[in-house]
């Protein structure tokens, strides 16, 4: 198999309308193919983070500097980076589900990332949320995680609710897995 | 026979079908079809007839053994099936033979009573619920040219399938 030349785009400013048709209008132009992306709102902030298959020609660095010249004095930061390595397998294990809620404070989502980081869990997706206005606001973290077959979730459960004792929050841990109809 | 399942881009999973009306030779062969099929597939639980490129309100289903299902009618052939009631969503994560790679969460009814047409050309009713509604809800979806991609409850919920085991 023949490696494609990727590149890993990012770009970030303020949120407003146009932002996508701006950003993916250079990449066409420079013969990019979007594959996986992921864009979204954070905090009033858009955030875009895309691998884009790019012809053998192009470089990240060129393709930085268009998206800078283009759609850099709106207000964007933008980044390329090559995509060097090949990408890693589908996280094998059994999927889980971690939810989160509580009052905000600093540290909730390290220190659940390193519960599971000790249980050798592979945290595939998270995302997080602020809610409602300060300074009382309410915290809530969503994550996915795969869990090696020799680690034990109803032990992982255990400590996190531990864990969340100690963080005065809720958590719970579910098995995760999917119908294929 | 068992027959190949299309998966996406095939533009036959995004056609709704058309109505069997009469039985005849051809909807009974597709019926018959889409059992071995789904008999055939690995852990299949239902195939309906535009996943065999087949564009025609006839679909199957069996989730004997699974074990969510309350409701159990053992093995289904649907023809021209509709949906009398139904009550109830709860969300739920799916895949499709014809979606590689993914899976969503789809709200389904947990409780449906449906009408079709069996291979013996009579009306019967299926008063279904739990994963068999779901089951059901899915197979119904693909005669109506939907996919679960169509259905999943927020554009954030969609994910790659993982690797079991």
């Amino acid at each position: 198999m023949t490696l494609v030349p990727h590149v890993a785009v990012t770009a970030l400013g303020a949120d407003r309308p146009g932002i996508v048709a701006a950003v993916t209008g250079v990449l066409v132009r420079h013969g990019g193919n979007l594959e996986d992306t992921a864009m979204t709102n954070l905090g009033g902030h858009f955030a875009m983070m895309l691998v884009v298959e790019v012809p053998d020609s192009e470089t990240a660095e060129a393709l930085e500097a268009s998206l800078v010249e283009e759609v850099g004095g709106q207000g964007l930061t933008v980044a390329v980076r090559p995509i060097v390595e090949a990408p890693a397998d589908a996280p094998t294990g059994t999927p889980w589900a971690v939810s989160l809620y509580g009052a905000d404070r600093p540290g909730i989502v390290h220190r659940v990332a390193q519960k599971l980081a000790d249980h050798g869990a592979n945290i595939v997706d998270l995302s997080t949320r602020v809610i409602g206005p300060g300074p009382e606001h309410a915290y809530v973290l969503l994550l996915e995680l795969s869990l090696p077959v020799t680690s034990d979730g109803d032990r992982l459960g255990i400590e996190l609710t531990a864990l969340a004792d100690e963080l005065g929050v809720e958590i719970h841990l579910r098995p995760d897995d999917a119908d294929v109809l | 026979m068992i027959r190949p399942v299309l998966q996406l881009p095939d533009h036959v999973l995004a056609t709704p079908c058309e109505s069997v009306g009469e039985l005849d030779e051809r909807a009974l062969a597709v019926a018959q079809d889409l059992l071995d099929t789904m008999r055939g597939a690995d852990h299949s639980v239902g195939v309906a007839a535009p996943q065999i490129g087949i564009s025609l309100r006839i679909c199957v289903v069996d989730i004997t053994g699974h074990r969510k299902a309350r409701s159990c009618h053992g093995e289904v052939v649907l023809i021209d099936p509709a949906v009398v009631e139904a009550s109830g969503p709860e969300v739920g994560r799916e895949g499709c033979m014809s979606v590689p790679d993914l899976t969503g969460d789809v709200a389904r009814f947990t409780a449906m009573h449906v009408r079709a047409l069996g291979l013996d050309g009579e009306l019967h009713d299926y008063e279904v619920d739990a994963f068999e509604a779901r089951a059901f809800q899915h197979e119904l979806d693909h005669l109506d040219g939907l996919l679960f991609l169509d259905r999943v409850v927020a554009d954030d919920r969609v994910f790659r399938r993982r690797v079991y085991r």
